[in-house]
């Protein structure tokens, strides 16, 4: 049979899981992980591309103040964890079995995948758009529909077996 | 906020807090939480029960009002436990900010 339906994740126990995926869809996961990766290269990276402006938010709606002084305070550090988690999934993109920890960072890097691809297309509450099959942006929104199912799943486990 | 197959549902305006600007440093900060397109429902209940020890329930109905109203306050306290708290929402990628009550 071309295809076999298993759960994808699989938990043993709450610190167990096993992760049925195909090997193309984990070269997909590495890939896109990579991808925010090589956007993320330096401190400045946010102020210059505002496609990361979901990663990194301000603290206020208004007040300038409070945003220097919280961008001060934790830049670097939310830097630093978003490029460890995203190296972490892209580490481990091949494993067959995750612990918790290392799927709650699969579920924290590949939304964060999605976030940065999300504000690309200019995601909305409206959902999947109606585009031609000749759309350049098709292939980003089915990859977008893809993450959302996966993460989806991932939260899954992790809140059944929390 | 959104589901893996999400339904149509009427996009959620965005009205930004009024701000008092009159500083008062006994007043407490709040948190908020913004609804966004992007992130799963799913999701931000859980975040929310990890961040702050929520119950399932009690996560699910900030999640709800967060989706429903566009916002809703998740903690609050002092400044420096609101950076905390904002910062720790910002690290999971939920849309978080803070304001004095």
């Amino acid at each position: 049979m071309a295809f076999g339906f298993k759960r994808t994740i699989q938990s043993k126990g709450p610190n167990r899981f096993i992760i049925n995926l195909r090997e193309d869809l984990r070269q997909v996961i590495a890939a896109v992980c990579d991808d925010v990766l090589g956007a993320l290269d330096d401190e400045e990276a946010p102020n210059r591309d505002p496609m990361l402006r979901r990663v990194f938010p301000i603290a206020h709606v208004s007040d300038e103040s409070v945003n220097e002084a919280y961008r001060d305070l934790v830049h670097s550090d939310l830097l630093r964890t978003r490029r460890e988690a995203l190296e972490k999934v892209s580490a481990t993109a091949n494993d067959a079995e995750l612990d918790r920890a290392t799927l709650e960072t699969w579920m924290i890097g590949l939304n964060t995948v999605r976030l940065v691809l999300g504000t690309r297309l200019d995601v909305s509450e409206d959902g999947f758009p109606q585009l031609e099959p000749d759309d350049p942006e098709l292939p980003a929104w089915a990859l977008y529909e893809f993450l959302g199912v996966f993460v989806g799943m991932v939260v899954d486990a992790l809140a059944r077996t929390a | 906020m959104t589901q893996p197959k999400a339904a149509d549902v009427a996009p959620v305006e965005i009205d930004e807090p009024s701000i008092d600007t009159n500083l008062d440093i006994d007043r407490p900060w709040i948190v908020l939480v913004w609804n966004d397109p992007i992130n799963l429902m799913s999701y931000v209940t859980y975040v929310l029960q990890k961040v702050f020890g929520y119950s399932r329930d009690k996560a699910e109905s900030l999640m709800l009002d967060v989706h429903e109203k566009g916002r809703a306050v998740v903690s609050n306290g002092s400044k420096e436990k609101a950076e905390l708290d904002v910062f720790r929402l910002h690290e999971h990628g939920l849309w978080a900010t803070m304001q004095q009550d």
